[in-house]
């Protein structure tokens, strides 16, 4: 029947089966491909995978003498998985909390005063439905380091469509929620942080999980373009050589990474929005 | 801005028009209500009950007219036209905030009446000390409208009765001058409906003591509702907004509005007396043909007989003291209906 609802023994199970299947269907390709050109790298075993991880982590080629022989810490930022983590990982953060924050403002002034929203809500809409990776050229020449160019990709990749889905979030508050809190006795600096904003925080942070994704793709395409450290540039460099043993463990770990963050988003959800428990 | 004296009465609306564009929605409303009173407001679908009620709450003010309200220990009463903590209001959705509990979303009007944003962030030992002092008093008065053991549920958790509960405590943690209730139990089972209604007397019965002490009494409501027989019921008094009047006898080419067409004393309910709503079929018949009755016209002044019957001293509950002092100083009796009587001398 549609709809009916599955036993959460039975979710799991079949969410299980669903990764072992695609894992055993790799395992059988990876084989054949192999038997077919013992040289293939485009889709290399787990033991050609398993060299690829070791490459990612292992610790660079150490110059005697250098910074990296005398300190502990240096010679980690040889590795490339830690080089790369933490220049994707700052760049995204950055991005994403500027985004996220002009996204916050622009949408709760848009959503309060409907002069503000007359203001924004045309350009707004248009820059929406300008692919950022388009107008990365513009970024290409208005930024002046490639860090900057990158966090501004994120942040004006995301800020358009958040900044609509919070506006719309406001515009959903019952006007009758805001006329109570003014017969308590609230300013309206109380209305908009006391009603409005708790009201629309579950959505904020819902907002902030879906746009995880198109950051991402807006991040690896900045990097994509030049550089020499980061999970884009290192695709990319590691791609031309048909490294795809190395490839590979960057995706799973550009895909536990979103998993990651979606996962504590999630939580940050349940801590500050119990209300929401059963769905807002 | 000054208004008339204050003498018993806590609320005004004098001459209030309203209209959307070319569309007449309120024409010349005006009444008084005595604090204590549970006035019931009816009146047809469309009639501009909601546009009142917001007028009165201050979100949308009348396109002419004044709003004034009387509060405690002030001489005169001040005209609103914004809202404000002085009246309550209880709507039949979204009463609660959904992101608090029960105690909590009766502790939020002391927390943003008492403290300010910059209070709670930067006076924080004095802040939690005040949190405390309210999420005591907010426990108290749910126990006292039977939540005691529903403190910190979140409204989803609460059944509609349970939530209407928690927002008539949360309106009454705030001593508004007035409650404006708006529809509250529209959308509850007929056994919920009677036990508001029932707690709503007894609130009226603590005002009638009160008066009886010769004391303000504490709360006055404004109930607005399609249910005659609650209206009877649960009012002390029914006021009837209607288009059904007779504009062409009052000089008008086309109806200018909705105006106050019945206003008269009901008979006071005690919180146990039984819901027989036979006993009120004469009055329930009256009321449908004077305010819901498109075929009957009467004349705008012809029901509004409220004043008058409290001079010839027919006042019940909270407005008894108000008919004996008319009877005892020989007001009335003339036919007079001027809204606005002397009140008691307590």
């Amino acid at each position: 029947m549609i709809r009916q609802p599955a036993s959460m023994r039975a979710k799991v199970v079949l969410g299980a089966m669903a990764v072992v299947l695609m894992l055993a269907g790799y395992t059988v390709l990876s084989e054949r491909q192999h038997r077919l050109n013992p040289d293939d790298t485009t889709i290399p075993t787990w033991s050609l995978l398993g060299r690829g991880v070791s490459r990612i982590v292992e610790v660079g080629r150490v110059v005697p003498g250098s910074e990296e022989s005398r300190s502990w810490l240096a010679r980690q930022k040889t590795r490339w998985l830690v080089a790369d983590a933490s220049a994707t990982g700052y760049r995204l953060f950055l991005g994403l909390l500027l985004g996220v924050a002009g996204a916050v403002v622009l949408g709760l002034l848009m959503g309060c005063f409907e002069k503000v929203e007359a203001f924004f809500a045309p350009p707004l809409s248009l820059l929406a439905k300008v692919p950022p990776t388009a107008i990365l050229a513009v970024f290409f020449v208005l930024t002046q380091t490639y860090t900057q160019m990158c966090v501004a990709m994120v942040a004006f990749g995301i800020l358009p469509t958040m900044a609509q889905a919070i506006y719309l979030g406001v515009k959903e508050v019952p006007r009758e929620l805001i006329y109570k809190a003014y017969t308590l006795g609230a300013s309206h600096a109380e209305v908009v942080w006391n009603v409005i904003l708790r009201q629309v925080l579950p959505k904020i942070i819902d907002g902030v999980r879906l746009q995880i994704g198109p950051a991402m793709v807006f991040l690896i395409a900045a990097e994509w373009l030049g550089g020499e450290v980061g999970f884009g540039c290192r695709i990319r460099l590691e791609s031309r050589l048909a490294h795809m043993h190395t490839v590979y463990p960057y995706l799973a770990l550009l895909a536990g990474f979103g998993f990651g963050m979606d996962a504590a988003l999630r939580r940050l959800q349940r801590w500050l929005c119990p209300w929401c428990a059963g769905g807002c | 801005m000054a208004g008339a004296t204050n003498r018993g009465i806590v609320f005004e609306c004098r001459g209030v028009h309203h209209a959307f564009g070319p569309n007449m929605v309120l024409h010349d409303v005006n009444f008084r209500i005595v604090r204590g009173e549970i006035v019931a407001l009816v009146g047809p679908s469309g009639c501009g009950k909601s546009t009142l009620l917001r007028a009165i709450v201050g979100t949308h003010p009348p396109g002419r007219g004044r709003i004034l309200v009387g509060r405690r220990g002030a001489a005169e009463m001040a005209e609103v036209a914004e809202p404000g903590r002085d009246r309550g209001i209880v709507y039949q959705r979204y009463s609660l905030f959904p992101f608090l509990t029960a105690q909590q979303n009766v502790a939020l009007g002391p927390m943003l009446d008492q403290t300010s944003l910059a209070f709670r962030a930067f006076r924080f030992p004095s802040w939690r000390r005040l949190r405390r002092r309210h999420m005591e008093e907010a426990a108290e008065l749910l126990a006292r409208v039977g939540l005691g053991k529903a403190l910190k549920l979140y409204p989803h958790e609460m059944s509609g009765g349970m939530c209407q509960r928690v927002a008539i405590a949360q309106a009454l943690i705030m001593k508004p001058e007035i409650l404006l209730l708006d529809e509250p139990f529209g959308a509850l089972d007929e056994a919920t409906r009677e036990e508001l209604q029932r707690m709503l007397l007894t609130l009226y019965a603590e005002n009638c003591r009160a008066a009886g002490r010769g004391e303000e009494p504490p709360l006055t409501v404004l109930i607005v509702t399609h249910e005659i027989n609650e209206a009877i019921f649960v009012g002390d008094r029914v006021l009837g907004l209607s288009q059904y009047w007779d504009w062409r006898g009052a000089g008008h080419a086309a109806c200018p509005g909705a105006t106050i067409v019945y206003d008269k004393a009901v008979p006071v309910c005690a919180p146990d007396a039984d819901r027989n709503f036979d006993l009120f079929r004469d009055r329930r018949r009256e009321i449908l043909d004077v305010v819901f009755s498109p075929e009957v016209l009467p004349d705008r002044e012809k029901h509004c007989l409220f004043w008058r019957q409290l001079e010839n001293g027919e006042g019940q509950g909270v407005l008894q003291p108000w008919a004996t002092a008319a009877t005892t100083s020989g007001a009335g009796r003339d036919g007079s209906s001027t809204p606005g009587r002397p009140g008691p001398s307590s």
